[in-house]
């Protein structure tokens, strides 16, 4: 539920014309001209009339002598049933500090692109409304990954752990006619329904502490990539052992404690412990085949 | 990206207030693990005194036995050992992809048990010391 | 890129092994303790009694395998907690070979113990 819209110097059309349609979209493009007015007419708004919260952002940037050191700066954010941390960043951003750097994108959960450690909880900023939590809302950048800037932490390593396990689909045989299906049953799709959720977030590996101890753990997501995979019955078996091989190595689930960190996170409600103990088991009954 | 800032372990046991079950249950695990592990090879040393014949073996306990500190440590080590059992249930069912989305109950569970057990065992495991 | 997660010690064996004497101890351990502090007395134990159950083999055999599982699931255990800290190369081939001395030393000294109460001597 966002109120804002793009920052972009076309949009500034005439709020007048847009206001005869008495459309939502006229009236979200109303206030934002307004509040664009009142920013350029004077330095801090006037929100004595609105209610607000506030919340306090971590601050960092290597560049800016200034901000070299990290600290916390309050925004005071109007706030309306239906507000979420990403509309107020948007807020304190396009009002009070344009160098306020966060990542964001589709708002509504699908990009992945804003997990952002709120009130000591890993969680999209996106999805999650101001008003269920306590005041002031700390905004921090995930932990476990270096900041870059502000909010904005370094996603590198967590990209080459997902890429780590194959991500992709490798069938022993796909049909001779091109124009065919390759359909899997209802009871299969179910079993993977969960894992394809995945939005490559991050908020998982952040929360994980065996992780943040050992850098070299595959991660929950790279782990419930692989499930996604090789449970899925139309995947070929060499791919499968294959796959097999590199999560059952040493540093793949064994190093899963169940501390259920990462279940408890993630936005898209996958049972990634579940899926991580279905992987042991499995890698265990491979074992134990060739004993 | 030229550069970074890493803030360190702050992140990790720093958080405590804000973990949830299944953390503290690896924590308590872990630190259970660790005491169990400790008494094992100190419970097998005393025990060896039974090397030196039975008049040392019986003094040594007999001597142990008679301390009230070393009563109420035992009574502690009940208390780790009903844990790490109960937990490790848990952590078992767990890893046979049993009711996982009910560990935090079963954590709590085990936690209300392990005090049961322990505070219905003290009589028994105070008896006959003097003070 | 797998290749930097790789090792030539695949952890599934142990990770077994680790759950498999958890379920005897779990067990065995809850008896250990009900016999010990709850049917005899932790005041009344004298070396008589002691000798009075090892000397029977079934007994005998429960305490050495008892042993044998304890010390491997705790030894492991702590293993496994010293590597999640990220221990790697020499230092975790020290830790390694400490802790299996350790454990070798407990087992002979668990097993002679029990043989003095049974009665066992083997040299």
């Amino acid at each position: 539920m966002s109120t804002q819209l793009p920052q972009e110097p076309e949009t500034e059309s005439e709020p007048e014309t847009d206001a005869e349609t008495g459309s939502q979209q006229a009236r979200r493009m109303r206030e934002k001209a307004e509040r664009r007015e009142r920013t350029r007419t004077e330095e801090t708004p006037d929100l004595s009339d609105e209610e607000t919260r506030v919340i306090k952002v971590f601050r960092y940037d290597p560049e800016v002598p200034e901000k070299q050191e990290p600290r916390f700066d309050e925004f005071h954010v109007p706030f309306e049933k239906g507000t979420t941390v990403l509309d107020a960043l948007i807020y304190a951003r396009d009002t009070y500090d344009s160098s306020l750097t966060f990542r964001h994108s589709c708002r509504q959960a699908v990009c992945g692109s804003d997990a952002l450690f709120i009130n000591g909880s890993q969680r999209l900023g996106c999805q999650t409304q101001l008003g269920d939590l306590d005041e002031p809302v700390r905004v921090e950048p995930l932990p476990h990954q270096d900041v870059v800037k502000d909010l904005v932490v370094d996603m590198d390593h967590f990209y080459e752990q997902m890429h780590a396990v194959d991500p992709f689909f490798d069938p022993d045989e796909t049909p001779a006619d091109p124009m065919v299906e390759q359909s899997q049953t209802r009871a299969n799709r179910e079993k993977i329904k969960t894992s394809t959720r995945c939005i490559w977030c991050g908020a998982c590996m952040s929360s994980c502490n065996v992780a943040a101890g050992n850098n070299d753990y595959l991660g929950p997501a790279a782990i419930n990539k692989a499930y996604r995979f090789a449970m899925d019955e139309r995947e070929g078996s060499e791919k499968k052992r294959e796959r097999l091989e590199i999560i059952e190595r040493e540093n793949g689930v064994w190093r899963c404690q169940t501390q259920f960190s990462c279940t408890n996170v993630c936005p898209k409600d996958i049972p990634l412990t579940e899926h991580i103990q279905a992987l042991k088991r499995e890698a265990v009954k491979e074992n134990l085949k060739f004993w | 990206m030229s550069q970074s800032y890493n803030r360190g372990l702050v992140e990790d046991f720093g958080r405590w207030r804000e973990f949830s079950a299944g953390m503290w249950a690896w924590v308590f695990h872990k630190f259970t693990g660790w005491v169990l592990v400790g008494y094992l090879f100190t419970h097998i040393a005393v025990l060896s005194t039974a090397l030196s014949g039975p008049a040392a073996y019986t003094g040594t306990i007999r001597t142990l036995e008679g301390l009230l500190v070393v009563r109420v440590l035992e009574v502690g080590l009940l208390a780790v050992a009903v844990f790490h059992i109960l937990n490790g249930c848990r952590l078992l069912l767990v890893d046979l992809g049993v009711g996982l989305e009910r560990q935090d109950v079963s954590f709590y569970a085990s936690l209300i048990l392990t005090g049961a057990i322990v505070v219905a065992s003290v009589p028994t495991f105070l008896a006959g010391v003097s003070l | 890129m797998s290749e930097r997660y790789s090792s030539f010690e695949p952890g599934g064996r142990r990770w077994l092994w680790q759950r498999v004497t958890a379920a005897f101890l779990v067990v065995v351990l809850a008896f250990h303790f009900f016999l010990l502090h709850f049917v005899h007395h932790a005041d009344e134990v004298t070396f008589a009694m002691s000798a009075g159950r090892m000397e029977t083999l079934s007994y005998y055999s429960l305490m050495v395998l008892f042993l044998l599982t304890a010390t491997f699931h705790g030894v492991n255990g702590v293993y496994n907690a010293l590597v999640n800290t990220g221990l790697s190369g020499r230092q975790r081939t020290a830790v390694k070979w400490t802790l299996v001395v350790a454990s070798v030393v407990l087992i002979v000294q668990g097993i002679r113990t029990a043989n003095a109460w049974a009665g066992i001597s083997l040299v």
